[in-house]
């Protein structure tokens, strides 16, 4: 809860100077190459948040990376105050959170797709505009497979989950014969 | 026979009367034994008895004197009256003891009586008791056949229900198995296709 009041709080401020001078989006692609590049090397983000090393060392070991990187200035020096206030580690919430941000300032909403076959593209494009068509903004879909569900599929735009599995239609025909409803 | 006239006079007489027959007895006696021996020493055994005699007359007034002075009669009726005293207080102790033995005897009656009825109250009580027992073990022997059979109605129940429940879950696990062995890429297509159509429908 803290951590995500962290993430937020920074990734905000970000997200408004992004707003002023108008490359938001620029920002949000260079934090996301950064976990990009984290995740790629997680001995990096060990020493770089490792508070037992003084911040002057982890600074130099930010730098080093920075100075091969292309990021903009804004992020780099954001990545640098991030160090500095021992909050590196919060990397990924804060881009998630930045994500979010520049989503809704761009009307765009994220859809998770969960298909217990691969779906077709032509099924997909109508799959994303009927999402469209509900949420009233842009859908980007993020599809993985999953064969537990049986057949079907699952949605989840934000809170919303719209499940056409059969895995749960199956549940909920056992509860329905549970509570004797077919009796 | 003027001075022996009285009660007191007839004591006197009698006692006189007594002394003279000692006396001629006495003479009689030795008149017979001196005849045996001869007349050489008959004068010194009469003198002898006369003392003895007279030894014997003194121990008798001696005797008359202190009977006379220490009032023998006095004594015997106060002895008589006092027998009779006691005679009556005897009687009356056991009239008393009498009385007593009654009233004892009343009273013993009175606790039998008390004891009995006492017997009969306990045996009443007992009675009550037993049929307030068996009342009671009736009743809970009634709850208890109740209570059981309600737990075994409960327990068919459960049965039941368990039983409907491990059928639903086989024919669920059964359904799920066919599903998964049936499904074809078109069924899925047209799951999605059903989906996608919901989805319109919800605009």
């Amino acid at each position: 809860m803290i951590g995500s009041k962290i993430s937020s709080r920074y990734a905000k401020a970000l997200f408004s100077l992004g707003q002023d001078d108008g490359h938001y989006e620029e920002y949000g692609q260079n934090l996301n190459e950064f976990v990009g590049f984290c995740s790629a090397n997680s001995e990096f983000i060990r020493v770089v948040s490792n508070q037992i090393f003084p911040v002057e060392d982890r600074k130099k070991v930010l730098e080093a990376i920075l100075e091969k990187s292309p990021f903009s200035d804004v992020v780099k020096n954001f990545l640098r105050l991030l160090v500095d206030k021992n909050r590196i580690a919060a990397i990924d919430g804060i881009t998630d959170y930045y994500s979010r941000l520049t989503d809704e300032f761009s009307n765009i909403t994220r859809a998770d797709i969960i298909t217990a076959k691969p779906l077709k593209t032509k099924a997909l494009d109508n799959l994303k505009r009927a999402l469209t068509g509900l949420t009233s903004k842009d859908v980007r879909t993020d599809v993985k497979q999953d064969g537990t569900l049986i057949g079907g599929l699952i949605v989840k735009i934000g809170d919303l989950v719209l499940d056409g599995s059969v895995r749960t239609q199956l549940e909920g025909l056992k509860e329905s014969l549970k509570r004797g409803e077919y009796n | 026979m003027i001075l022996f006239s009285g009660k007191k006079g007839k004591v006197v007489f009698i006692a006189a009367l007594t002394l003279i027959g000692i006396f001629i007895l006495c003479s009689l006696g030795f008149a017979s034994e001196g005849g045996g021996h001869g007349g050489a020493d008959g004068s010194q055994r009469l003198w002898d008895l006369g003392a003895r005699f007279l030894n014997f007359a003194i121990l008798v007034i001696i005797l008359f004197v202190v009977i006379k002075k220490t009032d023998v009669k006095d004594f015997f009726s106060g002895r008589r009256a006092e027998i009779g005293q006691k005679f009556e207080d005897l009687k009356k102790e056991r009239d008393a003891a009498e009385g007593r033995f009654r009233k004892l005897e009343d009273e013993l009656k009175a606790f039998e009586t008390k004891k009995k009825e006492i017997i009969q109250q306990f045996e009443a009580e007992g009675v009550a008791e037993k049929k307030k027992i068996i009342a009671e073990a009736e009743e809970r022997a009634r709850q208890i056949l109740e209570q059981a059979g309600l737990t075994i109605q409960r327990e068919i129940q459960a049965a039941k229900d368990r039983l409907a429940m491990e059928m639903v879950e086989a024919a669920a696990q059964r359904a799920q198995g066919i599903i998964e062995k049936e499904i074809t890429d078109s069924d899925q297509d047209q799951l999605v296709n059903e989906f996608i159509e919901r989805v319109e429908k919800l605009h």
